[in-house]
């Protein structure tokens, strides 16, 4: 998630430093939050020894008995039929699920990188699988193509982001998956399958989402627009404004979302469009600011009306600050830079669900006084037709949970988790959740099954299913 | 084919850091997971990550010592993410693209 430069560090020093000395001088500060129970990486690294692998939010990890870094279409087949024990793909490591660890034989798509061809008349371009984001941008760019849409990170490898259905907002938009019109999958018996709409159309429709259950993919043809700029602004609002008003900001903007704040009845709103003659730059965000929000947060929390003191604060300090602007090209003004760790839970519910759903996790999380400052994050996708998305068949609103990422993150989602659940939400394929095959299978009713043969007459001998996997299929 | 589509993309990160090239001599593939994985914060002076080839960025890292940078790349550490993002890396792809990145003769202390 991004954190927007309204809650510049200037604005929320001013408000964290204070109230930090305040509390300081109180000789009290000590214990005003959960304490750092996290390491970073989970194995620890000796060199010399094999290398662990890790994921990003530092809450998976393995140790493989073999790397194998493919650089070309020939090369991932060869390591398919050859590779030993359960075999899985990462990309960028981004996942916050157990998506990649095996201890047997891990694939990096980080040589498969780079533009295969593309299409001025159609706006189509073909990419390697394991172009990460950051570099795709430019990419499209240089032969006046853009992405649609994109996650408001570009850390990923596109691979990863089509295999788990990663999407950004905008009532208009589907994910990236809705995106592919066609892609190449190497299967475990060392098959290259073509595939889109109209040829091999079931295992289009199983590997355009597909948690890299399937095989190894190793190119996507994409559907893109010609180049744009976009215009993003930002502003600290009330959310019960925003909600009651959430059915304009998604028609007036081309893309919507916005981020309550925790304890406070503030959010900031993120309104994006396409940028007009005289937009001015106003620059980067500030990727530390949410470390400020948390200081501010600890500073106060603890004392007697901390929740009010807290909203005070942020109202104080925040509610007042004119709107901040960032215009360029879409792909840079999509994705914003993320250097603070958390871990994160995300569902998407049906569209018309959202708000109410929003509303009871704000609720629940006052009532039951969790101690928690990390924002939610709110956001719109289209629906689509892809079997395992969970934008299947309906309009969904996805609303995301985050801890930062040296405190246990598990006593708060299972606070969180069960509203999802009764909002019929389906969990994001690529954070966190507990669910099982059976309540995977009552979510996607149209479909579940004939993922299901696909992926059996696939990888029949289950070489691509590491533990996880095993529970979210039954297999 | 992939390292030239790579190498494309370094291209602009590329110029200007001529100076540090001559320090560590990268294979193609490690130029490859150069432009993949470390350019993208670390020739992005808004990520707060040490610039490559930025001396002043890299000292008070560089004092720690070789051990100690190459295991907090591989565990993470503050902002940087575990491994850099290079699930590709093999321990000596990292001892070289450190090197590079700091502007240092690989193996010098």
């Amino acid at each position: 998630m991004k954190f927007p430069r309204t809650m510049n560090r200037r604005t929320v020093l001013r408000a964290g430093t204070a109230l930090a000395a305040g509390a300081a001088t109180g000789g009290v500060l000590q214990g005003c939050s959960p304490e750092a129970t996290e390491p970073q990486a989970p194995l620890p690294f000796t060199s010399g020894k094999p290398l662990p692998w890790t994921n990003w939010a530092g809450n998976q990890a393995c140790t493989p008995a073999t790397r194998a870094v493919p650089a070309s279409e020939a090369e991932v087949i060869d390591v398919l039929r050859n590779a030993k024990g359960t075999v899985r793909a990462a990309g960028a490591s981004h996942s916050f699920s157990a998506v990649v660890p095996t201890d047997d034989t891990l694939v990096s798509t980080d040589l498969l990188s780079g533009l295969v061809r593309h299409d001025p008349t159609t706006q189509q371009a073909e990419i390697w699988a394991g172009t990460r984001m950051h570099a795709l941008g430019p990419m499209l760019h240089s032969v006046g193509q853009a992405l649609p849409n994109m996650p408001d990170m570009d850390y990923l490898s596109m691979g990863g982001a089509i295999a788990n259905s990663a999407h950004a907002t905008g009532t208009g938009f589907g994910s990236m998956s809705s995106y592919v019109a066609g892609l190449a999958l190497a299967t475990p018996s060392g098959e290259l399958i073509e595939c889109s709409a109209t040829r091999n159309p079931e295992v289009f429709q199983a590997a355009r989402t597909s948690v890299g259950a399937l095989g190894i993919v190793t190119r996507f043809t994409l559907q893109n627009e010609k180049a744009f700029a976009l215009t993003e602004v930002n502003r600290v609002e009330t959310t019960e404004d925003v909600l009651a008003d959430i059915d304009n900001r998604c028609r007036q903007h081309r893309h919507f979302e916005f981020m309550p704040l925790l304890h406070s009845d503030l959010c900031v709103t993120i309104a994006t469009d396409l940028a007009q003659p005289g937009d001015k730059d106003e620059g980067e965000d500030d990727p530390q600011a949410i470390n400020t929000l948390r200081s501010v947060f600890n500073a106060v929390r603890w004392l007697p009306g901390g929740d009010t003191l807290y909203n005070q604060a942020l109202t104080t300090f925040m509610a007042g600050d004119a709107s901040t602007v960032r215009t360029g090209p879409s792909f840079q003004v999509f994705p914003h830079v993320r250097v603070v760790r958390f871990r994160e839970m995300e569902y998407t519910v049906p569209a018309e669900a959202g708000p109410a759903c929003v509303r009871e996790i704000l609720a629940t999380v006052k009532q039951r006084n969790i101690p928690v400052c990390f924002p939610l994050e709110y956001r719109y996708i289209k629906a689509d037709d892809i079997w395992l998305s969970m934008f299947e068949g309906r309009d969904g609103c996805s609303i995301s949970v985050h801890q930062f990422g040296d405190v246990d993150f598990k006593p708060y989602f299972a606070e969180i988790e069960p509203i999802f659940w009764k909002y019929e939400g389906r969990p994001h394929w690529g954070k966190i959740h507990t669910l099982d095959a059976r309540r995977l299978a009552a979510l996607y009713p149209r479909h579940w099954k004939d993922f299901q043969e696909v992926r059996r007459a696939l990888d029949p001998q289950g070489r691509l299913l590491n533990a996880h996997l095993k529970t979210l299929f039954g297999a | 084919m992939k390292y030239a589509n790579l190498a494309a993309l370094g291209a602009i990160a590329w110029a200007g850091l001529q100076p540090w090239s001559a320090h560590a001599e990268l294979t193609p593939r490690q130029n490859a997971l150069l432009a993949n994985n470390c350019l993208q914060c670390h020739a992005r002076p808004s990520t707060g990550a040490p610039v490559i080839g930025k001396a002043d960025d890299w000292s008070a890292r560089l004092a720690k010592g070789d051990t100690a940078l190459l295991r907090n790349t591989v565990e993470g550490y503050k902002g940087m993410p575990p491994m850099g993002y290079c699930s590709a890396c093999n321990e000596d792809d990292f001892r070289a693209l450190i090197a590079q990145l700091a502007g240092k003769e690989i193996g010098t202390p």
